[in-house]
């Protein structure tokens, strides 16, 4: 009888222990991955990566000396991005300046032609600036911002250069002129 | 002495053999015995997964796309996890599951041309000989189950690998501080 009681006992702290360490059937690890990406924008390589206007002053008719019909200019950007919303495109135009002499032109005479950079593709209204450089070729740079697109945006830009102009429709000094436009995509002035 | 010593031996007969049967205490023989003491215990089926490396829940990617293009890094490839100690007593199944990294603040449609998911393939080997694998891309996974016939104790390593943009390639990701996904893997008794 004695006996039996001490198996008796043994069995049920056995019986504790088992329930003490809570041991289950099934168990479930779980982990997570993580990571990030990162705001970016790109700007397709230009082409054509730049642009010659060639002879830009009548050599015959009543406007001799002064600025001939300059056919409208394109330039494709294709493949661009950017990844996040609330971006921008900032346009910076420079003028066509002559840069040989730097004396002051006579008057009636002009070192510098205006045009407009229109960029578009990015927003459903283009981003657009027009120099407006005087005749001595101050004032050669304008900048301009165009609307914000909210969302991610992947496309294809067209940059085109339109409405050459000289100031005061002046007869244009002789030499090499040059001129920048400068495309830059990202946040907006909010951002 | 010796006579003592028989004496305690033949009380301890006599009262086991009370415990066995009063029928047989009753019986007066020269011999008695052999009396049977049956004894009985209990080990429930248990299974654990055992301890993470380091104790480190989280597969820390980092940046996720190529700063240049905007698309996946086609080198993603974290360091595995081990489970140590993992362990089944009796037969077992062990199960793989995983979801999709996605953006975490981006929750609705990205725009054409971009994606805001990350699909991979989730490895858990060392258990069994064909390893449990579930890949996120796939609606039916039937590789992530894998039965072992036999009680075993060891490490489980859990590998992540085969990481690609939902929906192709060629998407570009949102920006978002967060991609995340969930792994988990399951030891449970049975098969």
């Amino acid at each position: 009888m004695r006996h039996s009681l001490s198996i008796a006992a043994i069995t049920l702290g056995l019986a504790f222990a088992g329930a003490a360490q809570a041991q289950s059937t099934t168990d479930t690890r779980s982990v997570t991955v993580n990571g990030t990406v990162a705001q970016v924008c790109v700007l397709g390589a230009p082409a054509p990566t730049s642009i010659n206007l060639g002879q830009m002053a009548a050599t015959s008719g009543t406007r001799t000396g002064k600025l001939g019909a300059i056919a409208d200019q394109s330039v494709s950007l294709p493949a661009t991005f950017c990844n996040y919303g609330g971006t921008q495109i900032t346009v910076v135009a420079t003028a066509l300046i002559e840069g040989n002499d730097e004396a002051t032109p006579p008057s009636g005479f002009s070192k510098a032609v205006n045009f407009t950079a229109n960029v578009s593709g990015w927003t459903p209204t283009a981003a657009s600036v027009t120099t407006t450089a005087a005749s001595d070729g101050s004032n050669a740079t304008t900048t301009s911002g165009g609307p914000e697109q909210a969302q991610p945006n992947s496309t294809s830009l067209t940059l085109t250069l339109t409405n050459f102009s000289a100031p005061g429709d002046s007869i244009l000094v002789a030499g090499g002129y040059n001129g920048l436009v400068t495309i830059t995509l990202g946040p907006d002035g909010g951002h | 002495m010796t006579l003592n010593r028989f004496l305690i031996i033949a009380c301890t007969t006599a009262a086991l053999a009370s415990g066995a049967g009063a029928t047989s205490a009753a019986a007066a023989s020269a011999t008695a015995g052999p009396a049977s003491v049956p004894v009985t215990g209990t080990v429930v089926t248990f299974c654990t997964t055992g301890t993470l490396t380091n104790d480190t829940t989280v597969f820390d990617l980092g940046v996720l796309t190529d700063p240049n293009t905007g698309l996946l890094k086609n080198n993603i490839a974290p360091v595995s996890k081990i489970l140590n100690g993992a362990t089944c007593n009796t037969v077992s199944t062990i199960t793989v599951a995983a979801s999709p990294m996605t953006a975490q603040d981006f929750t609705t449609v990205p725009p054409a041309g971009f994606a805001r998911a990350i699909d991979y393939t989730a490895t858990a080997s060392g258990w069994t000989t064909t390893p449990a694998v579930y890949v996120t891309s796939q609606s039916s996974n039937s590789a992530a189950n894998q039965a072992r016939n036999t009680p075993f104790s060891g490490q489980i390593t859990l590998t992540l690998s085969s990481f690609t943009t939902t929906g192709g390639s060629n998407l570009l990701l949102v920006s978002d501080p967060v991609y995340s996904g969930a792994i988990t893997v399951t030891l449970a008794a049975g098969n």
